[in-house]
């Protein structure tokens, strides 16, 4: 008899690339790995704000850093990532808040097309790839009347929040319920980490028997 | 004929506890992996304008420069002590101990240390740790890999599986059979 299967929850918001990289690899890896891969879409200003973080690209050395580290490790994760030229102001200016108000409807409504539809913002923000993420026009419609409604404010308040309360400061953040204890893990670069928490065998960003295209 | 192996410059500073996290990591891929790791003792202080360990990486600027093949003993014992003993590394009597139990003996080490205020060691320390700011470090750890005339920066322990594919060599997990895990 198999054990029960572990949860992960998945803090992320599509402003933040690196959550990005961290989605794609959790996604292929809930086929693999006996979990339970909760997405828990969040707002990575709220995070910020609430631990008086700031987010990297201020820093003018890391900003020039994250355009290279992001772009080999989109090529090592085999994500079509690609940094926009004013990424800074995509970042910092444009925001999230309408998208992860609409994935969060998107979540409460449908969840089922959650891992489409994030993915389908992420390509349209960080790739120059998009794709339809197969919703009807109808379907996206209703959500996106419904995403200033205070039960779906609140629903992406209350998850941000959970994130604060398991110590985020920054995205993404993947909660693993262990055994009775909950592991916090910060970063798209903390997978193999968590595979050695669950016992699960780590075969790098692009096991095989998947099918590596988005 | 083998390809000629590739050059890893390794930044760090033994206050960090990530540059020996990622020093142990790449200590035991040298001997699997075509690459020459060069060990680059720096001062994080100077890279983060923090409060710093000047004088144990002074220390270890000295050992590179008289007694290179001890730089990795000498390093690991200093991590041991600030990081798995919560021991002082500011005192010379603690940066001492270090490299006895490294197995430099009193005089070699008592030489080394009374080098530390020297200009040279002074300026090698310094142009160290210019030269990982020049790469673009805002921390530490970095790792230069110098691959096909081109030049990555890598900041983190966490990058090693990644320059594992820059350098396409394979990435067994951050302790790889074959190798005597015990430090």
């Amino acid at each position: 008899m198999t054990p029960a299967p572990r949860t992960l929850e998945l803090f992320y918001d599509v402003l933040s690339p690196y959550s990005w990289l961290g989605f794609e690899v959790l996604c292929r890896y809930k086929k693999l790995w006996n979990i339970n891969l909760q997405l828990r879409p969040s707002l990575i200003a709220a995070i910020m704000k609430d631990s008086g973080n700031q987010p990297p690209a201020l820093l003018p050395r890391k900003a020039q850093y994250l355009q290279n580290d992001i772009r080999l490790l989109g090529q090592h994760i085999q994500v079509p990532i690609q940094l926009p030229k004013d990424f800074f102001s995509v970042i910092l200016e444009k925001g999230s808040l309408s998208a992860m108000r609409f994935l969060t409807a998107v979540n409460l409504e449908h969840p089922k097309m959650l891992e489409k539809v994030s993915r389908e913002l992420w390509m349209r923000v960080w790739s120059r790839a998009a794709e339809k993420a197969g919703m009807s026009t109808e379907q996206a419609q209703g959500l996106l009347e419904k995403i200033s409604t205070p039960k779906v404010k609140n629903e992406l308040r209350d998850t941000t929040n959970a994130a604060c309360k398991y110590g985020a400061f920054g995205l993404p953040v993947t909660v693993a319920h262990l055994d009775g204890q909950t592991h916090m893990l910060f970063g798209s670069d903390r997978m193999e980490l968590l595979a050695h928490l669950l016992g699960e065998k780590w075969m790098g960003p692009v096991p095989p028997a998947i099918n590596a295209k988005i």
